[in-house]
């Protein structure tokens, strides 16, 4: 009898991306990560920024200040705030359903099936909505602030 | 009951973080609405404002507070993502020795600019 | 049978022997009403191409062979209808996560061995009662009901190519695992939470699961293995943190004679 190894078919990272016809928590899942990398090199940037600049005294910062205020770095910052908006409230409603609040008992499945995710989507769509809310309104301080 | 105690910790600054720097973006990017309410922030970047902040015991604690706080829940969650690339528990001990030590380092260097700033 | 209306199979095709990458082969099959797509794959294996490869066996979505990706998502063949999908092409492919041994059929032995890794069965600490069962354990029908759901697995492997942690993982245990361990520690008959904890408490277990959903969303048995392992998580975070009462293991059922008398067998009524 011959043995042969079986193909590796693993989606990879590519499969963290693509989510094709899977539900919104699933998107979400995305957002998550994707936020949290990105506020991660963001932090990075800051670091540097309030030390190493920070430290060579006020004609260094005020020269650092200068370059954030092109609209370039604005937009950016702006992303960020998005970002971490997105993340905090994500992040809150990921520990209260990791932690077995806002999900349902355990009942006998009964077609057609109804997950507890699923059941519980209307708080989903309520954090989407608070993130949408809370984006426009620092994008009105943005415009308001004259970038 | 280890990664349960690092997912607390996760979980724990996960709320810190959202608190603090909540309150952190408001201040920095709601001025104009702030200013409605009578609260004047725009030159909270300033060089005066910094210097004022910076000359405070309090204002360094909160800083260095929060720079352990963002460094544990920015770090253990790259971790938790680049472990599920890592197929062998040997990848998995190198980047965890480089995460830690990155976080180190990070953290002693970020610290020490607001305690030599306290004094100047 | 309306011989007119034809529908285009994309099956993925992958001979280990001969193949070196997977491609795809179009077939026509006829379609009609309430026809599901494992029965075009049957239809192909009888009349047009006898070498495609698949796995089915009840045609009633209960013992979990034929789950293969239809269109992109995963589901079981005999459990998804041709119409459902309003086209005339559909991609047949196999489950991903999951190693191919030929055209649609995975390996499932791996994911076998980690459903036993977790060991799904009752553990007591009364070694000598498991040995020689003297009566069964009671289970009052309110303790049965926190766990019956999650007993319905089927172990088709859906969840695990619904994962995105399972897609980059190979260590991960993956959602049926971790439910499953969830519904053995919860049941009231077990007291095997010290040895199923250190299992699943891994650098590629419980933790990993970021409550993307899918899994639940795929389950053809409805078992919605994301509710169990956000309830396994809370159990090892109360037991991390000494919160929440934990339940007494039910010990085994009184024998008969202690409960009440037999009823005397009726004497016979015909001479």
């Amino acid at each position: 009898m011959r043995q042969i190894q079986p193909r590796r078919n693993y989606l990879g990272a590519v499969g963290w991306l693509w989510a094709g016809n899977y539900k919104v928590e699933r998107y979400l899942y995305i957002l998550h990560r994707i936020t949290g990398l990105g506020i991660l090199f963001f932090l990075l940037l800051h670091l540097i920024m309030t030390t190493v600049f920070r430290i060579q005294g006020q004609d260094v910062w005020e020269a650092t200040m200068a370059i954030l205020h092109n609209p370039w770095f604005k937009i950016g910052e702006y992303l960020v705030v998005v970002a971490f908006v997105y993340h905090a409230l994500n992040g809150l409603r990921l520990i209260l359903q990791e932690l077995g609040f806002l999900m349902v008992r355990p009942a006998p499945p009964i077609y057609p099936y109804r997950d507890s995710l699923r059941r519980k989507r209307p708080w989903t769509i309520a954090m989407i909505a608070v993130v949408v809310i809370l984006a426009l309104v620092f994008f009105y301080d943005f415009i308001a602030g004259g970038w | 009951m280890r990664n349960t105690y690092l997912w607390l910790l996760q979980l724990i600054t996960g709320i810190l973080i959202a608190v603090l720097l909540g309150v952190h973006m408001v201040l920095m990017h709601l001025d104009a609405i702030l200013g409605f309410f009578g609260v004047d922030a725009t030159k909270i970047t300033s060089w005066e404002s910094m210097i004022e902040r910076s000359n405070q015991g309090i204002w360094a604690g909160l800083y260095i507070a929060l720079l352990a706080v963002v460094l544990y829940h920015a770090l253990n969650g790259l971790r938790n993502v680049i472990l599920e690339l890592t197929p062998s528990v040997r990848t998995e001990r190198v980047v965890t020795r480089v995460i830690v030590a990155f976080g180190i380092v990070t953290f002693v260097f970020c610290s020490y600019v607001p305690i030599a700033l306290l004094s100047a | 049978m309306d011989k007119n209306n034809l529908i285009t199979f994309k099956v993925q095709r992958y001979d280990p022997e001969h193949d070196r990458i997977p491609h795809f082969q179009e077939f026509m099959v006829p379609s009609g009403k309430c026809l599901t797509v494992l029965e075009g794959l049957l239809y192909i294996k009888e009349n047009l191409d006898s070498s495609l490869a698949f796995r089915a066996s009840c045609r009633m979505a209960i013992c979990g062979s034929c789950g293969i990706l239809i269109n992109n998502y995963p589901n079981l063949a005999c459990h998804t209808q041709i119409e459902e999908f309003h086209s005339d092409t559909l991609t047949v492919k196999p489950l991903p996560n999951l190693p191919i041994i030929k055209d649609l059929v995975v390996d499932l032995i791996p994911f076998f061995n980690t459903h036993k890794s977790i060991k799904p069965y009752i553990l007591r600490q009364d070694a000598e009662e498991m040995e020689k069962p003297t009566a069964e354990y009671a289970q009052p029908p309110r303790a049965l009901e926190t766990l019956l759901q999650f007993t319905h697995c089927i172990k088709c492997g859906i969840c695990i190519s619904a994962c995105p942690t399972s897609a980059s993982d190979r260590l991960f245990l993956g959602p049926q695992a971790l439910s499953q361990c969830y519904r053995y520690c919860t049941d009231n008959r077990d007291e095997g939470e010290k040895e199923r904890f250190p299992m699943v408490d891994t650098d590629h277990g419980v933790w990993h699961c970021h409550l993307a959903g899918a899994c639940s969303e795929a389950c053809p048995k409805g078992v919605d293995p994301a509710l169990a392992i956000q309830l396994l998580k809370r159990r090892l975070v109360s037991r991390a943190v000494a919160l929440g009462k934990k339940q007494q293991p039910s010990s085994t059922v009184p024998s008969p004679a202690e409960t009440k008398p037999k009823l005397p067998f009726p004497g016979f009524t015909v001479k």
